[in-house]
Parts: structure tokens; sequence; C-alpha cells
């Protein structure tokens, strides 16, 4: 009866969505407003990469908020997992956590890897505005090799403190470049403060990068957090 | 010419959405059911993207091979997926929510079985 | 400098802001957060309340760019008059509601930085104009609320949020591929330009994206059916947070809908289905709650379902002028009624609603949930009240009385279950634990009673009614309510000087009937509220309550149009019901005569709306001139009125209200209180005589009239406690009075006033007397008292006369009235009529003899040795009353005329009045063979009864009275089968088991909770995209 039910249920959405698919003719031009990014984030952005251009300026209220649903996802998982005297034990078996450290294999690929992937990450962040990537590509690049990290040396030197004041800082400079870009630019958030630079280069797109940056240290400390929370 | 590529993609995102739906609808196990929300998301994102497709279009990323000037014919829209960066950082959020409420709930009860978890009805 | 501070924007630069700072404070100095915190949150509190202050000064709405762009290319925001009513309204809340969680808050810094970027994020939701970065938002405050949730450890919280966000998951999905769906055919994000271009919005992807986008918000509105996971989270969340949910969160998602509006014009009809439909079954269900938090989820969601309801009714019906009213007067009710309500339910700490009589000992505790339980129910002086009434007055204006039922029944489920639970709280059980939370604790709730006074004053200005003369009653009864520590008999002569004061100034210039009624009820009010006197207690509350009732009564009486008539009648239904609920005996019978009241106020309510349609106008004046559209008002109204005269069928709840009152307080419901019915229906009937169906329904209105007075002297017969006995007398005798209104004709109508005020001194005598006996003697059943008369003269010798005039024998005023009646009820030809009258008249004889004979005559009962005479306050009462019966009786005239100069002019032009002056009646009046007559009838009927008598129980004489009076009880007991009430308690029973059986749909499964959602958006697609529910 039931799954006879859901089969119902998902038929349904399965015509509603073929009606889309059917309905759905691919796109030959550019709406105006893409047609619009598209000139304005080289020309008057300076950014190669219209996409972070966008999410950076343009829809950086956007991504501020974003940046703000992260931050309360670090807080929340604190909370959510945060043992208590009674359950400590518990939470541990139901984890698995029965000290089994890391294979040598894990181990030695760590130690290989795990530099080129801070390296990639930090790259991605870095020419977020010029190439494919950004602050939170990047940033998930880190945590990832945050991950290993943890995976390779259980124990190891991540200090949580660290990585809590990071996220904060980077959050906090963050709302205060917002708010030059209201003193010292057009608007809240307004990429103009800093000198545009030659279109291309690494320095240059105004605060685009300065912010991507931020982006990226505090999405990977976030990321990272949250894995971290996870692992305990 | 065949199908065009945003059509595949649409179909494609489409399915993942409705195979998450079963997932959520027909398992017990709430990592299962998790993992049909990340089916979700996923294919809801496959099909934003998708719909930021104009025939012919690449990146838009002015670089050697896409100058300024063509930047706004030769290009996609860049737009969806300036939303779905957005959009797949909430639903990893949501993801992460999730799992830390599942492992809670295992370490309470013992149990990932959804149909436990009703204390409060009516 | 000033300005750049004040300007929204820095609500977000302090939400987010604030929120990333406090882990880097915790690690400076542990309470630094809280410094933060609370910086933040009052902060952006302010901020929201200049900016609504120069928005509404300056009235220009403050636009917010981002990006240093303009949109539609980078995010803006607004900062209109809604946006800042609305975000003031939730940073206030959210403000209080840290206040009553700061002991979790201040605890841990997550949830300090979760519950400030989550308010930011409402904040957001409000005043975004992007689609886009409204998903971000919403998304926000439900992290933040996931996060929240997460404090809560016990396995039902934990499971009830798993749902939550399951749900909500779903919802932000479809909202998701809604959004980028819109943009593919609109080419904009902005919300402006989307609706401008909202004709882009067409064939499959566009109709199927808009309605994704719907489905979305109105799930996180928690529509019925698909709303079991809300439900469980308002149950077991702590309840600060289920306040946040209930109204932070809500209010967010509500004015997204309400941003969003524009683009669903072609699923209005949608929108008000579902929530008329949440609105409906909510409340049902909540019926069947025991659980305080579910209770609250229900009537939550319901109100949620109401707000909806009446956005999309008001957008179909073009009313937009109307939205400041209704939806900013039932948000701003909800919002902060709800909110207090959770907060006391978490102050109090009694999941189930039978803990809550632990409240009982506390009348601050008990005064608070009373403000709140009121303003939920609609009533006045709240905000709801005002919302309500300009809803169904649209509603009435574009005739969709449809709704307007689905309105008035939801809502009186509501009160239903809502008073319910305060008749649980004010019901002390033994070995209770007292209850006294700190004075801190008590802030929130505090602050948010006073709100919504101040709401409703604000409501009150909006809908065009506030008036000191409108609030006089409440000011007074505040005042008075100041001085409740005074002791109890000078608490009584306070109330009783500033009801003669202040009630003087209200009626001093009405003139008509009304000044009529007004001297008469005031002054009848006065003289039985002397008799409270002789109780020397406190009685907490009851003066204030006293005066605030008699006061409504005044006002009621110069009521100009219809909404300050029902205004001041809710006030009195109010009061009243605090009043009887005061007497602990009472408790089992007042949830009665409150829903019966609301009953009677929701027809009233439907009746008005109808008649200010008809008329054009909600004057009370245009009554007299009504074509006739207004017969269905006619219907209503008169429906309304005869309830609360307690007609019979819909009698049931007068015999226990009036008999387990107070004592005093039962002279004044039967005497005073019972006559503003009348005065109702007297109103009502001018709108009957201008159609011919009017007046069939008038001649059906006699029949009730006079089947009432049958039925409540049958009842009074077989009454063996005094009160009950008096209470079905009353009944009996309204009937008679709705007989002579019924009538139609000058003549009925000066009749019906002279028999109102003969009543009502009658009434106030016996029951004062009765007062008198009971105090003395210590019992209310006649059996056991018994040769009184002796040991208290004077009150013998007053229920003597009033029986007398009551019972229409000459010479005293009631003979008069009942002559009247009857030569008005040959002249109209109702003979039929008249034949029952004559009849209804004797079995009134009957048990009043038996009143006067077993308590003052009859075998003295030894135990009565000692009983003395009544105490001076109840005597000098009833013989005030005596001396009015008195000149009623022998100078009629001097009632008459004036009664019959002010009926004259409404009649002057009927179809009814056929010219026959009050002389021309009088002429009739000649003693002598009238009394001839009326003698005679009556000893033929009481031959008659002894013959039947002698054939039924084969005795020769009647040896006692007791045995003719078994007799003649045995005989009308089957007339007194209680077939109403089998009816009534039927009609609630269903109610309650209809509500088990819809509730059995929220099985508490998570998966299942997913499937409804998913139905539910499966429905709407299809109703949307087949357009059954357009227009």
């Amino acid at each position: 009866m039931r799954r006879l039910f859901i089969l119902f249920v998902v038929a349904g959405f399965g015509v509603i969505f073929a009606g889309l698919v059917a309905g759905y003719s691919e796109r030959q031009t550019l709406s105006a407003l893409a047609t619009f990014y598209l000139t304005e984030v080289p020309a008057d952005l300076g950014a190669a990469n219209v996409v972070t251009g966008i999410l950076i300026s343009f829809r950086g209220f956007d991504t501020l908020g974003e940046v703000a649903v992260l931050f309360m996802v670090a807080a929340s998982v604190g909370v959510i997992l945060a043992s208590e005297p009674g359950d400590k034990p518990h939470l541990m078996s139901a984890m698995g956590g029965k000290g089994q450290g890391p294979s040598e294999l894990v181990r030695n690929g760590a130690e290989v890897v795990l530099p080129l992937i801070f390296l990639f990450g930090i790259y991605v962040i870095m020419n977020g505005h010029l190439s494919a990537g950004g602050g939170f590509q990047g940033g998930a690049v880190v945590a990832s090799g945050v991950m290993l990290m943890m995976l390779a040396y259980p124990t190891g030197p991540l200090h949580h403190g660290f990585l809590s004041i990071t996220e904060t800082l980077a959050g906090v400079f963050y709302v205060c470049i917002g708010i030059l870009g209201m003193v010292f630019a057009g608007g809240f958030l307004d990429s103009h403060i800093l000198p545009l630079g030659d279109f291309g280069t690494l320095v240059s797109a105004g605060a685009i990068p300065l912010i991507s940056i931020l982006l990226g240290i505090k999405v990977g400390a976030e990321l990272s957090v949250i894995i971290d929370r996870f692992r305990n | 010419m065949g199908v065009p590529i945003s059509q595949i993609l649409l179909t494609t995102g489409f399915l993942l959405v409705l195979i998450g739906f079963w997932g959520i609808l027909r398992h017990r196990n709430i990592l299962r059911i998790i993992i049909g929300f990340s089916l979700i998301d996923t294919g809801m994102h496959i099909v934003l993207v998708a719909t930021g497709y104009i025939t012919g279009g690449t990146a838009p990323i002015i670089d050697e091979a896409l100058g300024i000037k063509e930047a706004a014919t030769r290009t996609v829209d860049p737009i969806p997926a300036a939303l779905v960066v957005t959009a797949i950082v909430i639903g990893f959020s949501v993801t992460a929510i999730m799992l830390s409420f599942a492992i809670r709930l295992h370490a309470t009860r013992k149990t990932l079985s959804i149909d436990a978890l009703t204390e409060s009805k009516w | 400098m000033v300005d750049s501070l004040f300007q929204p924007l820095n609500i977000f630069l302090l939400g987010l802001g604030g929120g990333f700072l406090i882990p880097l404070l915790y690690k400076i100095a542990k309470p630094l957060p809280a410094v933060g915190f609370i910086i933040a949150l009052l902060g952006m509190t302010v901020i929201s309340g200049v900016c609504l202050w120069s928005v509404h000064h300056g009235g220009s709405t403050i636009e917010v760019l981002t990006a240093g762009s303009v949109p539609p290319f980078s995010i803006n925001l607004r900062f209109g008059p809604w946006e800042g009513f609305f975000s003031v309204c939730v940073n206030v809340v959210a403000m209080l509601g840290a206040w009553h969680l700061w002991g979790r808050l201040h605890a841990s810094y997550p949830a300090l930085l979760l519950y400030l970027i989550l308010t930011m994020g409402i904040n957001g939701m409000v005043m975004t104009r992007d689609l886009f970065n409204q998903f971000v938002f919403l998304e926000i405050v439900s992290i933040g609320t996931y996060g929240l949730l997460g404090f809560e450890r016990t396995p039902a919280a934990l499971a009830a949020s798993f749902k939550y966000i399951m749900a909500t998951v779903l919802a932000s999905s479809f909202f998701l591929l809604g959004a980028g769906l819109l943009y593919h055919v609109t080419g904009t994000l902005n919300i402006d330009d989307m609706i401008a271009n909202r004709a882009l919005i067409i064939g499959p992807i566009g109709v199927t994206a808009l309605l994704l986008v719907l489905s979305c918000l109105v799930l996180e509105l928690k529509p019925f059916p698909a709303n079991g996971w809300g439900l469980d989270v308002y149950e077991t969340a702590n309840s600060g947070i289920a306040a946040l949910v209930s109204v932070g969160v809500s209010a967010g998602v509500f004015f997204a809908l309400f941003k969003l509006l524009p683009l669903f014009e072609d699923h209005l009809g949608m929108l008000a289905l579902s929530g008329g439909i949440t609105f409906l079954f909510s409340n049902l269900v909540g019926l069947r709650q025991t659980s305080v938090q579910r209770m609250l989820g229900y009537s939550s969601i319901a109100q949620m379902g109401l707000l909806t309801l009446a956005l999309a009714l008001l957008q179909q019906l073009g009313a937009e002028q109307a939205l400041p009213l209704v939806v900013g007067g039932l948000f701003i009710n909800h919002l902060i009624a709800k909110a207090g309500l959770f907060w006391l339910a978490g102050i109090v700490e009694r999941r189930e609603v039978d803990g809550w009589s632990d409240v009982a000992g506390n009348p601050v505790l008990l005064s608070i949930l009373a403000v709140f339980v009121v303003a939920i129910a609609g009533l006045p002086p709240f905000p709801g009240f005002w919302a309500k009434w300009e809803l169904v007055m649209q509603a009435a204006a574009g005739e969709r009385y449809i709704w307007i039922a689905v309105i008035l029944v939801g809502s009186l489920l509501e009160a239903a279950y809502m008073f319910r639970w305060f008749k649980q709280a004010t019901r002390p059980l033994p070995g209770e634990t007292k209850i006294s939370p700190t004075p801190g604790r008590l802030v929130p709730v505090l602050v948010c009673a006073a709100l919504l006074f101040a709401g409703g004053y604000a409501a009150a200005s909006l809908a065009g009614a506030a008036s000191l003369l409108l609030v006089a009653p409440l000011v007074v009864g505040v005042g008075l309510y100041m001085l409740d520590w005074l002791p109890g008999r000078a608490k009584c002569v306070l109330m009783l000087a500033a009801v003669l004061v202040v009630g003087w100034w209200i009626v001093r210039d009405i003139d008509g009937l009304r000044r009529l009624f007004a001297v008469l009820l005031l002054a009848g009010g006065l003289v039985i509220a002397f008799a409270s006197l002789y109780r020397s207690d406190a009685r907490g509350g009851f003066y204030p309550m006293m005066a605030i009732l008699l006061l409504s009564i005044a006002s009621l009486l110069r009521a100009a149009t219809s909404l300050e008539f029902f205004f001041h009648w809710e006030l009195i239904t109010l009061s009243s019901y605090f009043l009887i609920a005061q007497r602990r005996e009472a408790h089992p019978y007042v949830l009665q005569f409150l829903l019966f009241s609301l009953v009677s106020a929701f027809c009233l309510l439907a009746g008005f709306g109808i008649a200010a349609t008809a008329n054009g106008t909600t004057a009370l004046a245009a009554f007299a001139t009504a074509g006739p559209d207004a017969a269905p008002a006619f219907m209503l109204l008169a429906i309304g009125f005869l309830i609360k005269a307690g007609a019979v069928g819909v009698h049931v709840w007068l015999p226990g209200a009036y008999a387990e009152a107070d004592d005093d307080l039962s002279a004044m419901l039967s005497a005073v209180i019972s006559k503003v019915a009348v005065f109702g229906l007297f109103m009502v009937t001018y709108l009957a005589i201008r159609s011919q169906v009017g007046l069939e329904m008038a001649h059906v209105m006699g029949w009730i009239g006079l089947l009432t007075t049958i039925a409540g002297a049958v009842m009074a017969l077989q009454q063996s406690d005094i009160k009950r006995m008096l209470g079905y007398s009353s009944m009996s005798q309204i009937g008679y009075i709705i007989t002579a209104i019924a009538l139609m004709s000058h003549l009925g109508w000066v009749t019906a006033f002279y028999l109102v005020a003969n009543h009502l001194m009658v009434k106030g005598i016996l029951f004062l007397a009765a007062a008198g006996v009971i105090l003395a003697t210590g019992t209310r059943l006649l059996d056991q008292t018994g040769g009184l008369a002796r040991k208290m003269p004077l009150t013998f010798a007053a229920v003597v006369i009033a029986l007398i005039s009551m019972s229409g024998l000459p010479p005293l005023a009631g003979f008069g009235g009942k002559w009247l009646l009857l030569s008005a009820m040959t002249d109209r030809g109702w003979y039929g009529l008249a034949i029952v009258g004559v009849l209804a008249t004797f079995i009134g004889f009957l048990y009043m003899f038996r009143l006067a004979y077993s308590i003052f005559l009859g075998p003295q009962k030894t135990a009565y040795e000692e009983v003395r005479e009544a105490p001076w306050p109840l005597l000098v009462p009833q013989f005030v009353l005596i001396l009015a019966i008195f000149v009623l009786s022998f100078f009629p005239k001097l009632l008459m005329d004036p009664v019959s100069a002010a009926i004259d002019p409404y009649f002057a032009s009927t179809l009814v009045w056929q010219g026959m002056s009050l002389e021309t009646i009088y002429g009739y009046w000649n003693p002598v063979p009238v009394m001839a007559f009326s003698v005679a009838a009556a000893v033929v009927l009481l031959a008659l009864f002894l013959l039947i008598y002698r054939a039924g129980w084969g005795r020769s004489i009647p040896v006692s009275t007791s045995h003719f009076y078994g007799f003649y009880r045995l005989v009308f007991a089957p007339l007194v089968t209680p077939v109403a009430n089998f009816v009534w308690d039927g009609v609630c029973s269903l109610t309650i088991g209809l509500a088990g059986l819809v509730r059995r749909i929220y099985t508490g499964n998570g998966q299942t909770y997913a499937l409804q959602v998913l139905c539910y958006v499966i429905v709407l697609y299809l109703l949307g995209t087949l357009r059954l529910t357009a227009g």
C-alpha cells in the first residue's frame, strides 16, 4: 500500500519533470543580465573569471550569506556533536574509533600528496579572479587536504583553536572590506576600494582577490572545523 | 544534431532527483536517507547548470581563447554557475547538519532506523 | 553620520559581524560574547526601529544597494513601511526571546551566534529584493533553526528535529529549482523586475517554476496536512526556540510570500484554499491536544493559515487598503501572543494541560495567560479582534460567505481549546505545587502583554474606532485593577462611584430607545451591584471586571456603528465570563457559557458583515432604513441575539451559568446582562421591517419566544435548586419579551420594553433574596428550607411582591405587561400564540408558588432556628427595586410615554404600524373586567389541573403541596428530556471524534511526513496547472 503510494508520488514528480524537460528548449542567446555581467565584469571590475566576479561583487551579499551559513554549520555541528559527560563512551563506540591507526599507505601517501594538495588549493584560491576556481573551490581543496592530514595523523598538529580563530578573523575582515566599500567606493562590498591593476595579472581586479583569499581561508578553516568535529 | 546537451543534463539531473526521492521515501536507514537528500541536491544543481547552457557556448572566463570582445557572444550564462556555487555550499551545510543529527540520534538510541523516531505524534 | 549609522544595512553588519566576532570574543574573555551579542541584537532592534520611524514620518522607502551597482545587476534590499513593521516586530520579539532563553544562550557561545545570525536572517528574508538572495536567507534561517534545535538533547527532540530538517530541506530544494527556472524564463533574479516581466512566466517551465517557489513558501508555513514535522518540533523543542520558529521564522516566510504575491496572482484561490483548510483543520485537531506546546503548535499553524487566507482573499477582492489592518493586525497579534504563550509555557514548565492547575495560585501568571488567550481567540481589545472584524467585513462585501464560515468556525474551535486550557489553569487542585517564577523571568511575557494592549489601541486607530469613549470601560477597569489590593468593600464603593460617574458621562447625550435602555440598565446595574457590599472578602479581580461589564453595557448602548457595538458586546461576554469563572463551582459551566457566547458573537459578526454590505455603511442608524437585502443579516443577527438571550434549544448554557455564578452576580446576569441581548433584538428587528421575508421570520421568532417561555417554565418547575429555578424562570420571562419584540408593532414594542423593566426589577429582587436565603441557611435546595417567613420577614415581603409582579397578577406591573402582550397578540391575529401564552403564564404560577411556599411557608425546619434576616446591603437594593415596581405599576405612563415616543419614529413609515395610538390601547385597559377575566381563567386552569391530578393519582384532595408538585413534575418530566443537551453533547463529541480521526495522519514517521510534503507539492501543481481554483 505504502509502497504503491510512494511509487505514485515519484511517478508524479517524474511526470512534472518530464514536462519540464519536454518544454525546455536550449537557449541560443544570453539574457540581458548575463550580457551585462560578461561585459562589465572584465571591463569594470577587471576580473577575468566572470563567475567569480559575479559571486564576489554583484552577488557578494549572497556570498556573505553563504559564508554565514557555513559558519553556522560549523558552530551547530560542534554543538550537536559535543559529547555530554554521560554518553561519551557510546559515541566513541558508535564511531568505531577503536584506536586503529592509519595504514602505512595513507601515511606515506599523505607525505607526498599533502603539500601538493595545499599548494593546489592555494593556487586555486589566488587565481580565483583569473581562472576557473575561487575561494570556495580552493577552500574545499585545502579542507580535503586537512582531512587527509587528519586521517594520516590522528593525533596530529591540527589545533582546533587556531582554526576557529582563523575562521573568525577571516569573517570579520570580510565584513570589514565590505564596510570599506561603503566608505571608499560605491557601496557595501564594492570591490573598487583597491586599484584595478593590469587585467589578467595576479594582483588585479580591485579587492576581488583579497576577498577571494579571505573566502578561501574562511571556507578552508570552516570545512576543516566541521571535519574535525565529525572526527571527534 | 541529436539531443541537445542541456536536454541530456536536465534529464540526468531530474533522474537523480527522482532517485533521491525514492531513496528518502523507501529506505529506513537515516544515512541512506541523507544520501537521498544529497542526490536530490546534486540533481538540482545539475539541472540549474544545464539551464545556463547556451548552444555552443564556452566557460565565461576571459583568457587567450576568449577575448573580452567576444565574451558576450560565445560564452554560456555565468549566472546559474554563480548560483550553483552558492547552492552547493548550502547543500553541503545541510548534509553536514543532517549527519551530525544522525550521529547524535544513533548515540542516544542505538539505531539508525527512521521508524524509531516516532515519539511525538498526533 | 547619524544617517549612515541608522540604516538598514547595518542590521546585517551587526548580525554577521557580531556573529563572526563571537568566537573571537570568547577566546579573549568568557563573558565578552554575551556583551557582544546584547550590543548587536539591541543595535539591530534600534536601527530597525529608527528606520521605521523615519520611513513612517519621512514617507520614503529606504533602498539599500550593494556592490556599488544597481538592481537588477546587484542584490538590493528594501526597507519600506511593511518591511520596517515586520522587521521591528521580529527584532523586538527576538530580543524578548533572548531574555527568556538567556539561561541557555549565555552558557554557550555557539547558541549566541546562531541566535544572532538567525535573527539577522529573518530580517534578510523580509528586506531582500532578490529571489536567490531570498533562498540564501531562507537557508540561513533554516540552518540557524536546526542548530538551535540541536541544543535539545532528549531523544524525542532530536527525532523531531530530524523530521523538521527533512521536510524543510525538501521545501527549500523546490525553491532553489523554482528560482533557477524563473531566472531561465525571465532573465532576471530581481523580484521587482520579475514582477514587471511576469508576462514572461508562461509555458510549462515558467508555470512549474512559479508553482515550485509557491510550494516551498506554503510548505514552510506548515500547511495542513503536510505539517506533522512542524508540530513535532513545536512539541519537543525548548519553549524559546519553539516561539522563535512559530513567530520569527514563520514571519520571515510569510513576508516572502507577501512580497512575491504579485507573481502568484493566478494562484490566489489556491492560496486561500490552503490557508483556509489549514486554519480549520489545525484548530479542529487542536481540540484533542493535551500537550501544551503541541497545542500551541496547532494554534500557530492555524494562525499562519488564517494570515495566508486573509492575504489571498483581500488580494482577490482588490481590498489592498484593508491589508495593513487585517494582515498587520493578525500578524502582530499572533506574533506577540503566541510568543508570549510559548514563553509562559516555558516559565510554568508543565508540559501537559492538566498540570496547569498549579498556576491557579499565582494571579500574575493567570492574568498574563488570560491576556494571551483572549488575544489569540481574536477578542477585544487586542489587534486580532480588529483584524478579524475587518476581514469578515471585506469577505462579506465580496460575498465570500464560505470563507466567513471557515474563519468563524475555525476561530470558535481555537477559542475552545485555548479557553479549556485557561479553565484548567484557573482550577486549583488539592496538593498543588505553587509556581512562583522570579520577576526577571516574567519580564518578556509582561512586555508582550503590554505590547498587545498597545497594539490593540493602534489597530483600533487604524480601524478608525479608537476614542476615549471606546476604551473608557477598559481604562476604568485597569485603574481599578491597580487598586485591587484594597479591602473588598472599599473596592465595591469605588467601583460604584466609577461606574456612576463614567457611566453617566458615556450615556449623557444619547436619546431615544437607547437612552431608556441606558438609564434602566445602568441604574438597575448600580442598584444590584450595590448588593455586593454584603460580602467582605477581597474578591480579587471581581470589581474591576464588574466595572468593565457595566460600563461596556453603557458604551454598547451608545454605539453608533456596528463595530463599536460588537466591540462592547465582546467585552460584555468576556467580562461576564471572567466574573462567572471567579466561583470555583462554576468551572464546569464557564466554558459552555463562553462557547455559546462566542457562537452568538460570531453570528453577529457575520450578520453585521452582511448588513454593512447591504446598507453600505456600518452605522447602526442605517438599520432603520435598510432595504430587503438585509434580510439574511437579520436572520444571523437574530440568531446571535437569541442564543445570548437563552432561547429554547440554545439555552443549555444558561442554567449552569446563572445558578453557579456568585449569588450577587447571578442577580446581575439575569436582571441586567440578559437585557443586552434584548436590546440587540430591538435593534435588528428594524432590518426585518421592510421585507416580507423579514416579517415571516419575525413570526417564527414569536413562536421561538413563546416556546422558550413554556420550556423555561416547565423546567423551572422541575428544579429543586433555588438558583436553577430562578435561572429557568429568567429564560421563561425573556421568552415573553422575545415574543413581544417579534410582534413588530408599536404596541408589541412598548410591551416589550415594559416587560424588560419589570423583569429587571423582579429578577433582581428574587436573586438577591435567594442570596440572602442561601447566606442564612447555607443551602440552595428548596426541600431543605421552609418556614423562613417569620425569620426573614423583609426578604419574604420582597419575594412576595416580586412574584406577584412576575406572575402577572394584578395589580402590579407584571399584570399590565401580560395584558398588553395578549392585546398586542390578538391585535396581530396571533391567536395560537395568545393561547400558548396563557398556558405558559399558568405554569409560571405553579413554580412561583412553589418557590415562595417551600422557602418561606410550610413546616419550619429545626436546623434553621437561629436564622437571621438578610444583611442590609442585600435588602436595600431589593426595596429600591420594589419601589420601582410600585412606580411602574401605578404610574405606567411615566414609562410608557417616553417609550412610545422613542419607538414611534421608527414605525411612522413602516408597513406594520396601523396608526393606532397608545391612548386607544389604554382605553381597553379597564381594570375590573380584565381582573375578573384573569381570575376566572386562573381558577379554571387550576381546577383543570386538580382534576387531572385526581384522575391520575387516585386521591380525593391534595394533602400537601409537595404531593401536588411531585405529580406534576412527573407529568412534565417527558417534556423536559434534555433534548437540547443531547444534541449539543452530540455535536461536541462528533467534533472531537472527527478531530481524533483527522489527527491520525500525524503518524510521527519522518518518511510519512516527507511523503505528505511531496504529495502537497503535487496537489498544488495540479491545482495550479489545471487552474481549478483560479479566480
